[in-house]
């Protein structure tokens, strides 16, 4: 007569009375705020083709000798537009000093969930009054590029177009991260 | 005999297979969301469980689409005081028993780490 331990009768029993059905889904991520020095490497050319507070698409070869940091954002994202502000006071800081802020807003959801829509991403920035550059990433094109996994997110690229530091997490104005931040773009700017 | 073992029933080998897969679909313990199934009359109410440190973002509310096309949001009526986060657990009421409901759930879920990320399951 085959003969089993109480571990597996207790999960026999669990399963018999229907217990509570779980799921399981992606694993959680690494945690780290801190902008992550990443090696030098070329900055891949994103090829977004609908852009606000722009008069032309962007390109990154136009952009070669000045500073620029991207943000991957969304507006539905509570993380992103808090760091917002940080965002509007670098542009306003360093965009004659050199730097090029680009948003990259790229949805969360699928179209139903109104980040598709350009109109509701115009209405985001009049909120936020966000006068940089950004671009609609709806099929998530860039995002991929950049390997990007969460919202927001941040690229810095140097004056060759070479990409310096990574990082993500929100921060805000004069906290540790945004003094960080705001280190890395004076130092590419002095480059 | 041992203290900590105890006869069963002979069953055949194929029951034991289906008995240890039904014991192996466990809950994943690092999973940031899980699913709770309760009847509710003719209905299932599905209810999204975080883990510690995970939080739900309420401006993009949690949505299943069933695999027929139909889309439900989940919902509950206690946000923290900024409105960004459900301060209880979402839920969402789906017609018919929950061995029948199937489709896609896709979360926002935010973390310590003060970043978001999908979360996608399917049902």
């Amino acid at each position: 007569m085959p003969r089993i331990g109480p571990t597996v009768v207790l999960c026999l029993a669990l399963t018999a009375a229907g217990a509570e059905a779980l799921e399981s889904g992606s694993p959680a991520p690494e945690r780290s705020l801190a902008p992550l020095a990443g090696t030098r490497r070329p900055a891949p050319a994103w090829q977004n083709r609908s852009w606000l507070n722009a008069s032309h698409p962007l390109t990154l070869p136009e952009l070669e000798g000045r500073v620029v940091l991207l943000n991957f954002w969304v507006f539905t994202c509570y993380n992103c537009t808090n760091t917002v502000p940080s965002l509007v006071d670098f542009d306003r800081k360093y965009r004659d000093r050199g730097l090029t802020l680009i948003g990259i807003h790229t949805p969360e959801f699928p179209p139903y969930a109104g980040e598709h829509d350009k109109a509701n991403v115009e209405r985001a920035l009049d909120q936020y009054d966000i006068a940089y550059p950004n671009a609609q990433d709806n099929d998530s094109r860039t995002w991929k590029l950049y390997g990007i996994r969460y919202w927001p997110s941040f690229v810095l690229i140097d004056k060759r177009g070479d990409i310096r530091y990574e990082g993500y997490g929100e921060f805000h104005v004069g906290d540790a991260n945004y003094r960080l931040w705001s280190r890395r773009i004076e130092e590419l700017i002095g480059e | 005999m041992r203290s900590d073992s105890f006869p069963l029933p002979r069953v055949g080998t194929a029951r034991w297979i289906v008995l240890l897969l039904a014991c192996s679909a466990r809950p994943d313990p690092a999973a940031p969301l899980r699913v709770q199934y309760s009847p509710a009359g003719d209905s299932t109410r599905l209810t999204l469980i975080a883990s510690a440190g995970v939080r739900i973002n309420a401006r993009l509310k949690p949505a299943l689409e069933l695999s027929d096309g139909t889309l439900l949001r989940f919902d509950s009526p206690s946000l923290t005081a900024d409105s960004a986060y459900f301060a209880g657990r979402p839920s969402v009421l789906v017609a018919g028993p929950a061995k029948g409901i199937r489709g896609t759930l896709r979360a926002s879920i935010c973390g310590d780490e003060a970043a978001c990320r999908p979360f996608v399951l399917q049902l």
